[in-house]
């Protein structure tokens, strides 16, 4: 699995099937980062951090 | 299904209208945004009539969609650019170049950067193909320039997939990203033409892909050596730089007036080189301090700890300045800075003999 940045989803996407993966999960955070405060970018990771075992544990089922 | 055939570019049936060909090119996103020549079963077949290797040979696979490129489909990207047949050969080295791991096609083709793909043309070719080295030589007007520039756009873009806003990423791209191609002015050059550097033999021809971010002219009228150096490697110097942040490759495309003003000032290529890698030193301090974290991440296995002091190369070495000779009269020269974590490529052209593969 993978984390992209809203701008870059849709190269993740492609990547993803140009190299045989199509069903890669991608965790999406939102775009850009380098502007936030310290508190905003841990929501994300909070948030992110959910996304990212709900995509896993659907990969595992 | 055989290899050969699943390598086949794929044909279809065409409306007999231009206008309406190339509406079709429009919304299919086959096209870079200019018309297009409609590339014939015809048409086709008389491109790979000047190809060594047979027309579903795999040359090369394109970052970043992977996509196979074949004698066939380069031929198809070149007919619809506009190109003479004859020029194929040097389409097939430029893919194969482009696609060596030392280049990071990867990068260069997803980057928010607005990296293009220069081609470098040295060697006999250059002047069979009628390519520009002269006046303009970066600038319109001469058509193996031009259509051999905007088939390696066309190239990338419909066989390796990098399409605007989808795998290719620049935040604002650049005109060379149209085309960009050269051949180096061998005659007007006091130093050993870039392939022969570059370890071909001088009859041999050859094409060099560079992943160059943009061009800065450099307009001069000195004709002390020593000071033409120095205005040079100042240009160089500028700190919101992939070349400083990574460790470079930077160009120069000089000016066959500058390049004699440095000849006759006793420097050498190797000297020019060490003396240009020397001045475009450049204060750490220079840097944003984000810019200077991403250096320290990147070259303090190189450089040691950097501090606001510390001067940083442009390049992890003075042999890494890249130096072509080519344009017409005049005292300017151009800096090409590159996209950092790249290197150019040189391969031969390899053309049929006496029209056989």
């Amino acid at each position: 699995m993978t984390v992209c940045s809203t701008a870059f989803t849709t190269l993740g996407q492609a990547q993803a099937r140009a190299l045989g993966k199509p069903d890669l999960p991608i965790a999406v955070i939102p775009h850009p980062f380098g502007l936030r405060t310290r508190a905003e970018v841990r929501r994300i990771a909070e948030q992110c951090v959910e996304d990212i075992a709900r995509l896993v544990s659907r990969g595992a089922e | 299904m055989s290899d050969a055939a699943r390598e086949q570019a794929a044909t279809f049936e065409a409306p007999e209208d231009l206008d309406a060909i190339n509406r079709l090119y429009r919304e299919r996103r086959w096209s870079d945004g200019l018309p297009i020549v409609p590339p014939t079963a015809e048409r086709v077949e008389r491109m790979l009539r000047h190809a060594r290797c047979a027309r579903h040979d795999v040359v090369a696979r394109v970052a970043p969609g992977y996509g196979v490129a074949t004698a066939e489909r380069i031929a198809v990207n070149a007919v619809m650019a506009g190109c003479e047949p004859e020029y194929l050969p040097v389409l097939i080295a430029a893919t194969q170049a482009v696609a060596d791991p030392k280049f990071n096609l990867q990068g260069i083709q997803a980057t928010t950067n607005p990296v293009a793909v220069w081609v470098i043309i040295n060697g006999p070719v250059e002047k069979r193909l009628a390519v520009n080295a002269s006046f303009n030589c970066i600038g319109q007007g001469v058509w193996a320039n031009a259509t051999i520039g905007r088939a390696m756009r066309l190239i990338l873009q419909n066989i390796g997939g990098a399409l605007p806003g989808e795998m290719d990423r620049a935040t604002h791209g650049q005109p060379g990203k149209y085309s960009f191609c050269c051949a180096e002015n061998e005659e007007a050059s006091p130093w050993e033409p870039l392939h022969v550097e570059r370890g071909f033999a001088a009859e041999e021809s050859t094409v060099t892909v560079v992943g160059a971010e943009g061009t800065m002219n450099m307009n001069t009228h000195t004709k002390d050596a020593p000071e033409l150096v120095r205005v040079i490697a100042e240009t160089m110097i500028h700190p919101p730089s992939n070349e400083y942040v990574h460790g470079g490759e930077p160009w120069l495309l000089l000016g066959p007036e500058h390049a004699e003003v440095l000849k006759r000032g006793g420097y050498s290529k190797t000297q020019l080189k060490r003396a240009l890698w020397e001045r475009s030193r450049m204060p750490a301090g220079s840097f944003s301090t984000l810019e200077l974290q991403r250096a320290r991440d990147s070259r303090t296995r190189e450089l040691g700890e950097l501090g606001a002091e510390t001067l940083i190369p442009i390049s992890p070495r003075p042999e890494d300045i890249q130096i072509v000779v080519a344009g017409g009269p005049g005292t300017h020269s151009v800096y090409v800075p590159c996209f950092g974590n790249t290197r150019a490529v040189t391969r031969r052209v390899e053309e049929p003999v006496n029209g056989k593969r």
